[in-house]
């Protein structure tokens, strides 16, 4: 099956600058070694009419969306907020999912949690303008964002150690089923 | 979409046009290298990236002559028929909602809890899990292929592996076989229907729906063709490319309302709209005509088939379900595991143009590059939607305007911009306008 019972998914489109964060981020943690039962996807632009066929709730325990979101704060902040603050949009077509609707109705089942960074400037929908590659401060943010990351599903893997406090996040692998690095 | 309707509210000119912004990405890749290029073509849509990634490698491999060794084929025409089997099944929870429970008035909810919807729509979740882990085992993902590279694939699939895509190639035939008998039956429902409901409106159902005489481009039943072929199935002197301005409307104005119109009413009256300002693709052209492209044309071409129309349309591409599981298996049977799936000589390149075509799931998408000391000089995309535009618009004619969207879905067009919907009256004014995103 591929269904896994942590899933990690990158969401963004590289051609158009900081919205690359997320394939990025995904990029980087193909380099760690993850426990088996972690599944990390660079759901691009199609992540809302691909992603969801990775989860199911009998399965899969715990969803971590990175993606950048404009939240006011300094270009490379990283911030976290779990599925269930986040607010339904609306179905239009399966060629047009919002993922954020979707989001919304599976977290009900599955511990979700999306992991931003405030890009360098606010993308809006529809922007055309294709610029390849991060900004500065955004590239930056990719190692905290990894951390965050990493905390989020109870992973140990070094550099996530600081981070953790005393008692968290370590019960939550074990809830996951994952085997303790 | 714009339309010019009469009296009755058929639909007499239909204009679709698309502002996607494919040639920003063609720009981009000049001076790029060949690795980068299928990896930015396979980000221009969220929906068929595996179709643009093999397309824009396989351009590349022509321009600079690379032969690929069969496993590496293989393990493409794999990912290529995954694709196929997982969009197909996306496609039906696209066109369901359209469609009726057989005996009842009662349209289709792919997402409802109850029977018999619920067995048909995990019927099609499965389906698409299918697809995708196939996809994912020959392309080393399922969304974007990071298996591919410009001479081959980067590695071969263990023995293992390959049963499990066997496994699973076995196990979807029979769901696309029950899949396929479903959707063909619940579209020939449709099909004999004398009116459909809109929104609350009695539209009168033409038999002719989606009706055009545009002609036909496929280049294989399944895979594609590329320049490097003995004998190439595509011809780059038969295309050529017009403005948009030559074949669309100018400005015109929304004149009426329809406040019933899923989902949200129309557009306002007085909102100024100009398609042939707003069109950012040519229209593309083979043998001097717009051509359909997709699975009705891959199966006219290769199969004598020739029902006509929508209906028509959506059936072919539901015949396609088993013969990409069939095509898949006979695939899987031929790849050595232990084969190699990189050329020995990958060459620089000399400047020369290639080109490839991908039978993506949509249709015909031909990638044209032109490579020179491992620097891209030259690339450019038509992608299946951009073929469909001119001839989905002269299917529209006929038919009544709220079914444009019907039409417009057999074609499962692949827009990744807003595409609006206008409706004229006979003095070109227009009279309504639908945002579809």
């Amino acid at each position: 099956m591929m269904q896994s019972e942590i899933v990690i998914v990158g969401c963004g489109n590289p051609l158009f600058g900081d919205d690359g964060f997320g394939p990025a981020v995904i990029e980087e943690m193909e380099k760690l070694i993850l426990p088996d039962n972690v599944t990390i996807q660079d759901g691009g632009a199609g992540a809302p009419h691909f992603i969801f066929n990775f989860l199911d709730p009998e399965v899969t325990k715990k969803l971590v969306v990175v993606d950048i979101s404009d939240f006011n704060a300094k270009p490379g902040s990283i911030s976290k907020i779990s599925g269930d603050t986040l607010k339904p949009g609306a179905y239009i077509d399966p060629h047009s999912w919002d993922g954020v609707d979707q989001l919304c109705r599976i977290s009900a089942k599955i511990d979700t949690t999306v992991v931003m960074c405030q890009p360098a400037k606010a993308i809006k929908k529809g922007d055309a303008d294709v610029e390849i590659g991060l900004s500065e401060d955004v590239k930056n943010a990719i190692p905290k964002a990894i951390q965050v990351i990493l905390e989020t599903i109870g992973v140990d893997y070094g550099t996530t150690i600081n981070l953790q406090k005393e008692g968290s996040q370590r019960g939550a692998a074990e809830t996951c089923g994952h085997q303790e690095r | 979409m714009v339309l010019k309707v009469n009296d009755q509210g058929i639909i007499e000119t239909g204009n679709w046009c698309s502002i996607t912004p494919v040639r920003g990405v063609e720009k981009l890749a000049v001076g790029k290298t060949p690795e980068q290029v299928p990896k930015i073509a396979s980000r221009v849509c969220g929906i068929c990236p595996i179709a643009h990634n093999l397309a824009a490698t396989e351009a590349m491999e022509a321009s600079i002559k690379c032969e690929i060794p069969k496993d590496a084929k293989a393990l493409r025409n794999i990912l290529q028929l995954a694709n196929r089997l997982h969009s197909i099944a996306l496609h039906d929870i696209l066109i369901l909602p359209d469609l009726y429970i057989p005996g009842t008035e009662t349209k289709i909810n792919p997402f409802t809890a109850e029977e018999p919807v619920r067995t048909v729509a995990k019927r099609i979740q499965r389906l698409r899990e299918i697809g995708q882990t196939i996809g994912q085992i020959a392309g080393g993902d399922c969304i974007h292929p990071r298996n591919t590279r410009i001479g081959g694939m980067y590695r071969n699939c263990s023995e293992q592996a390959k049963t499990k895509m066997y496994d699973l190639a076995k196990e979807g035939l029979v769901l696309a076989k029950a899949q396929m008998d479903f959707m063909i039956a619940v579209l020939r429902n449709y099909q004999a229907r004398e009116s459909v409901d809109v929104g609350g409106m009695k539209v009168p159902l033409p038999k002719t729906l989606g009706y055009h005489n545009q002609g036909y481009m496929a280049t294989h039943a399944f895979y594609g063709s590329s320049s490097l072929d003995e004998c190439p199935t595509w011809d780059i002197n038969r295309f050529k490319e017009v403005r948009p301005w030559d074949w669309y409307m100018g400005e015109m104005e929304v004149s009426l309302e329809e406040p019933r119109y899923p989902v949200g009413g129309t557009t306002k009256i007085g909102t100024k709209v100009n398609p042939q300002m707003e069109a950012c693709t040519g229209i593309p052209m083979y043998d001097g005509q717009p051509v359909e492209v997709g699975p009705r044309a891959r199966l006219a071409t290769y199969k004598n088939y020739d029902e006509k129309g929508t209906v028509g349309q959506n059936i072919a591409r539901e015949m396609e379900y088993t013969d990409s599981l069939y095509e898949m298996i006979d695939q899987i049977d031929a790849l050595d595991t232990c084969g190699k799936v990189v050329a020995d000589f990958i060459p620089d390149g000399d400047g020369s143009l290639g080109w490839a075509t991908n039978e993506a799931p949509r249709g015909c998408d031909a990638h044209i590059a032109r490579v020179k000391d491992w620097k891209v000089q030259y690339f450019s995309m038509l992608v299946p939607t951009t073929w469909n535009f001119a001839t989905c618009s002269a299917a529209l004619t006929g038919a009544p305007w709220q079914l444009a969207e019907v039409i417009m879905r057999g074609y499962d067009p692949c827009v990744s911009c807003a595409t609006h919907m206008i409706v004229l009256d006979e003095d070109n004014k227009v009279v309504a306008q639908k945002l579809i995103q």
